[in-house]
């Protein structure tokens, strides 16, 4: 993370997005002046009162009009530091806004070869966490590394004109802390390495047993799964050790250099101080004990930022890197617009055609050749074949979750390019291998096609799909809250979520990608004939591997290596007596 | 945190120490405005050039003896803090050794994984600060003032009034901030989850062409954590400017009280002393917010510590029993109407069932989805105790047995192939450690996976994380050869077999059947061609058991069964 660079353009890229807080920026700096440039003022009329005490008689009447200045000084101090944290604050949560929105809408535009490919964590961690540091950065950026430069340069300015020996003392000896803090940081960059690695070992160790809890059990290995575990935790307990203490060294050691440069601030004003006094100046310097005082507080204060600024840069700099990953999400190539003039699909029939289709995911290689099949409205379509035939990839075509590469696929006679991609799914019910189940209420996952739906026309819906059974199970019934992507549910319930939720709004075109294979031969029968009433009327393409849920087919379409090999009716392709004839038998060989 | 402080047992001196030292540093940190005042009033204004010099070498010697005790005290809190929760977490991962299915379900082994990791991590951040910061916060700030009455009372009334008002401010913030932080990561959380739902659920989100809702819905949620971050962003900016007014106004009145009491002393109290006191003041600020960052993160480390000890907390709710051999019986498994509910659903999972399996037989069981096959099984190992009824394994009631000899009798393949990181031979010796290469090999040769263990290179060959090198059906095999080491005397089988294709399963099945003729065996499916030849074949329909019986009698029998065959073998033909 600390090692990541940030891309050359998301400097510019993040400026645009902070370019829309235009008028709060330059506010925002000029709050920052105004804090750095009083809070530095007013040790200076502290140190003037203290030079009055010094005089005897005490000048009271000046020390009382000082402070009332110095008062009023320290209001304003507030109120711009506040001022300018409201802004910053404003600013930074804007931007992490404007872009998390911006990455958000991008993943609905990003094709689904992207989000196939990707891992899925790490697209979450750009929206979600590298958003959040880079908002972090931003803010410590506005707040600490502005007013820390400011605070550095005006101590400085202020040092020198107080007194330039002593300020030179100070600018001499403060970097020290630095080269101490870096000889720490890289003196620990190994322990930091094993430690790290003695944790990644432990947590794989946890990951694996605990989460297979259930086998240790089984085989009552729980002794020697302690064991096992004891041992990575004596050496997670040894390397952490090393680690912590060694790196905690920093702050002790940098706290020591400041109290040398404090004692050597102490000694060089007191000793010029004491020559002021028996001359009046010491080179050129008028220095008093009030000036000391003084000097000693900037001293402090210029300490303190030096010691932030190299966090705060760091920081920065990892947050930028943060950014230069949410911004090449959000610019990542989206899935091409609806064509100009793409019209709406409506009052859809049912007729499909595809003619010469070609497709592949890796042009080396190509899966679907010259593809054509016509069905028409009302037909039911039977896809079959051996696994990675591509199948489930021509699904992907006639819903464009992916484009052909070259060939029409036309619905009614209109090529679904030219219609608009939510018309076009619209037109199409399907029910998909991976059934995504949302958090939410059984209720609200039947009804995400139609979000008005009554209970009963869901309750109807499950009842068509044969999940009323386990859903009355539940122990809230069709309120029961699911877990996101229904960890709480057999595969076989899910899909019969699925299925619910296509009984409970029937597009005019279908889709039944293995929708029952992880439901037993039972059930599954008598989910077919819900589906043969739904069909009736409508255009269905059914994909599966269970032959015997295919038989009724209008059309079975034979599919090897991205092909159609042979097309026809069931007792049509059993007599040809070809690779249809053999994957039927084959289902019913061995017995 | 009070719940886990028994595993800082071993590490009281270190408990001790570590804060001790940091108070001598603090002590020390405390002596300096002395020695600048000492500076300014005996060597500036009597011209001892000599003794500010001196003084000066006191400074730097000051911070090297604090170095010294603050490195000491660093040592002491990372021995101790580090060792405390590599106590903790042993003493999580025995706990959770001990628990049995049901607790295991209500817990969740996700929520265990976190606890043992991240939140054990902030509870040792949390411990190693409080060693080292806790109290040196509130020893320099009371501290100070202290010190300041010493120096001259007068002018430090301005600590008694800063001190209480810049607490107010400094715990007042904290307190109305903490809750709104809480809700900022709560609203953190619900945008996170709808991106990572609207990722997972890409294709369903688009079929349905909920593009437009899903994204209203997320600017909502964006709008209102940005929201939420502004408002707490607003009070909590208020921290500087407050505390930066307090302390201010204190040291202007600290500096006019002192010069009324340099002029009423007549010299009692000197400029040096009123400098002391101006350090004193800006030294309790820093003090004073480095405790408020600190109790922020140790609450953080409080709540962990909580999670924390609720795991431990928990009572295992099964105790086994201490029977180590099975009674003289001529049942291997009997079953007296026995049943489960599971925790918190509606209706049993298996209703009240009895039946006998003699020594020596092979019992399928077959049934729809979510008809309690597996239950079931699971009763029988006792990894699921019956809630009704009761359930003999050998004449003994299963709950009576230690587990050790429970798993010596009972050798279970779990529907989930899961296979540990390590080599195959490690792997294999699961349920027994002291088994030789020969009698794995031939467990291996009866779950026909000999073949696969030669191909990778032997029983030294190195499985990957999650078995990631090997097929579903491979690893299937393996753990059906995992089982078999142990030479259980009853052997189930619980849909074990899916991913292997007929004919291997049909291999697989004659093998078990010629091989362990002695072995009673349970066999789940959903496959009527696995459990055909079964001597007794139970049929389960919504969590009862519909039929008992051989084949041909269910076959002719029981319409479920039938129903189930045909829409296996016949069904297509009478369709077609």
């Amino acid at each position: 993370m600390a090692k990541a660079k940030a891309n050359p353009g998301t400097l510019s890229r993040v400026l645009k997005y902070i370019g829309r807080y235009k008028l709060l920026l330059p506010l925002s700096l000029l709050f920052a002046l105004i804090t750095v440039a009083l809070t530095l003022y007013i040790p200076i009329i502290v140190g003037d009162a203290i030079d009055l005490i010094g005089k005897s008689p005490i000048d009271f009447e000046g020390i009382i009009q000082l402070f009332a200045f110095g008062a009023v000084l320290i209001g304003l101090t507030a109120l711009s530091q506040w001022l300018m944290s409201t802004i910053n604050n404003k600013i930074s949560f804007g931007v992490v806004r404007d872009l998390r929105a911006d990455a958000f809408r991008k993943i609905h535009k990003l094709p689904l070869s992207y989000i196939d490919k990707k891992q899925r964590g790490d697209i979450v961690n750009r929206v979600i966490n590298d958003a959040e540091q880079f908002s972090e950065g931003l803010l410590l950026g506005f707040t600490q590394l502005f007013t820390g430069i400011l605070t550095i340069v005006g101590t400085l300015a202020f040092m020198i004109y107080i007194n330039w020996i002593v300020a030179i003392v100070v600018v001499v000896l403060t970097p020290l802390s630095l080269f101490i803090a870096k000889f720490i940081a890289k003196r620990t960059y190994s322990m930091f390495k094993s430690r790290s690695e003695a944790e990644a070992h432990a947590t794989a160790y946890i990951e694996e047993s605990v989460t297979n809890q259930k086998l240790i059990k089984a085989f009552a290995r729980e002794d020697e799964a302690l064991l096992g575990f004891d041992r990575a935790n004596e050496q997670l307990r040894k390397s952490s050790l090393k680690a912590i203490f060694f790196s905690s060294l920093t702050n002790p050691t940098t706290r020591f250099v400041y109290s040398v440069v404090y004692a050597a601030v102490a000694l060089t004003g007191a000793l010029i101080a004491i020559a002021c006094k028996d001359n009046g100046t010491f080179l050129g310097i008028g220095f008093t004990v009030g000036g000391l005082a003084s000097l000693l507080s900037y001293a402090n204060q210029y300490t303190k930022p030096f010691n932030e600024i190299s966090g705060v840069i760091t920081e920065f700099q990892n947050s930028l890197a943060c950014a230069s990953r949410v911004i090449e999400l959000i610019d990542e190539v989206s899935e091409s617009e609806d064509s100009e003039g793409a019209e709406e699909l409506c009052d859809v029939v049912g007729r499909v055609e595809l003619r010469e289709v070609f497709f592949s995911y890796d042009p080396s290689r190509p899966l679907i050749e010259n593809m054509s099949i016509t069905a028409e409205p009302g037909e039911r379509i039977a896809i079959v074949g051996p696994t990675g035939c591509g199948k489930t990839t021509l699904i992907n075509l006639l819903v464009r979750f992916y484009d052909a590469d070259s060939g029409e696929i036309l619905i009614d006679g209109k090529d679904i390019k030219n219609v608009t991609r939510s018309s076009l799914r619209r037109a199409w019910g399907m029910v998909l291998q991976d059934n995504f189940i949302f958090h939410g209420t059984v209720h609200e996952n039947i009804a995400v096609g139609k979000p008005n739906a009554t209970r009963d026309e869901v309750i109807d819906a499950a009842k068509r799909a044969h999940a009323h059974g386990f859903i009355k199970r539940l122990s809230g019934g069709y309120d029961s809250i699911l877990e996101e992507g229904g960890e709480n549910l057999s595969l076989g319930e899910r899909q019969l979520l699925a299925i619910s939720r296509i009984m409970l709004d029937t597009p005019p075109i279908l889709i039944l990608d293995e929708a029952t294979s992880s439901i037993d031969t039972r059930t599954e029968k008598r989910i077919q004939d819900a589906f043969g009433i739904m069909m009736n009327g409508r255009t269905s393409f059914i994909v599966a591997h269970r032959l015997s849920t295919v038989v009724n087919a209008d059309k079975i379409l034979v599919m090897r290596d991205g092909k159609i090999i042979e097309s026809g009716r069931h007792d049509e392709l059993l007599s040809k007596g070809g690779f249809y004839y053999e994957l039927y038998n084959s289902q019913f060989a061995h017995e | 945190m009070k719940r886990l402080l028994k595993y800082l047992g071993g590490y009281k001196k270190e408990t001790v120490l570590s804060p001790l030292f940091k108070l001598c540093e603090a002590a020390l940190e405390l002596t300096v405005p002395l020695v600048i005042a000492a500076i300014i009033d005996n060597g500036i204004h009597a011209d001892n050039t000599g003794y500010v010099v001196g003084m000066c070498l006191l400074l730097v010697l000051l911070g090297a003896i604090g170095l010294g005790f603050s490195v000491t005290a660093q040592y002491y809190a990372a021995v101790a803090s580090v060792g405390f929760i590599a106590k903790v977490r042993h003493a999580l991962f025995a706990k959770v050794q001990s628990l049995s299915y049901r607790d295991l379900d209500k817990l969740g082994t996700s929520t265990i994984i976190t606890r043992m990791t991240s939140d054990s991590q902030k509870v040792q951040n949390g411990l190693n600060l409080t060693l080292r910061l806790l109290l040196r916060s509130p020893f320099v700030v009371f501290g100070a003032m202290i010190m300041a009455f010493t120096v001259n009372p007068a002018p430090s009334v301005s600590f008694a009034i800063a001190i209480p008002v810049l607490s107010v401010i400094v715990f007042g913030i904290m307190l109305i901030t903490m809750p709104m932080y809480k809700r900022v990561q709560g609203g953190t959380d619900a945008v996170l989850s709808l991106t990572r739902e609207n990722l997972a659920g890409a294709r369903v989100v688009r079929a349905f062409c909920k593009e437009e809702s899903e994204i209203s819905d997320f600017s909502k949620k964006n709008a209102s954590l940005t929201d939420m971050h502004k408002r707490v962003g607003m009070i909590s900016s208020l921290m500087n400017p407050l505390t930066y007014v307090v302390i201010n106004l204190a040291i202007l009145l600290l500096v006019y009280l002192g010069a009324i009491e340099v002029d009423t002393s007549g010299g009692a109290f000197t400029q040096g002393e009123v400098i002391a006191l101006y350090n004193y003041m800006s030294q309790i600020l820093v003090e004073l917010i480095k405790l408020a960052n600190l109790i922020i993160t140790i609450s953080r480390a409080i709540a962990s510590a909580d999670r924390v000890a609720d795991v431990l907390d928990i009572v295992p709710s099964e105790t086994p029993g201490s029977v180590t051999e099975c009674a003289d019986s001529t049942y291997a498994v009997e079953f007296r109407s026995a049943g489960i509910t599971y925790d918190g659903a509606a209706e049993p999972a298996l209703s009240p069932s009895t039946f006998k399996v003699r020594w020596g037989e092979t019992v399928g069981i077959i049934g729809g989805t979510g008809s309690g096959k597996s239950t079931l099984v699971s009763l029988i190992p006792a990894l699921y105790r019956a809630t009704e009824g009761e359930v003999l394994v050998g004449g003994v009631n299963v709950n009576e047995y230690s587990e050790e000899a429970l798993r010596d009798l009972v050798g279970i393949v779990p529907q989930r192939a899961v296979l540990f990181r390590g080599t195959i031979g490690e792997n294999m010796r699961w349920a027994k450690p002291e088994a030789s290469d020969g009698e794995i090999y031939e467990a291996l040769k009866i779950a026909q996976a000999d073949g696969i263990v030669r191909d990778k290179g032997g029983l030294d060959a190195e499985i990957e994380e999650g078995g990631g090198n090997l097929s579903g059906g491979q690893k299937q095999r393996l753990t059906i050869a995992r089982a078999l080491v142990g030479e259980p005397r009853i052997l189930i089988l619980d849909d074990s077999a899916s991913a292997l294709d007929l004919a291997t399963d049909a291999r697989l099945r004659t093998a078990l059947r010629e091989s362990l003729s002695g072995t009673t065996v349970f066999i789940v499916s959903q496959r009527t061609s696995s459990i055909m030849h079964a001597d007794k074949i139970i049929v389960l329909d919504d969590g009862e058991i519909s039929a008992i019986g051989p084949h041909d009698e269910l076959l002719r029998d029981s319409d479920i069964y039938r129903e189930i065959y045909n829409s296996q073998y016949g069904g297509a033909k009478e369709n077609g």
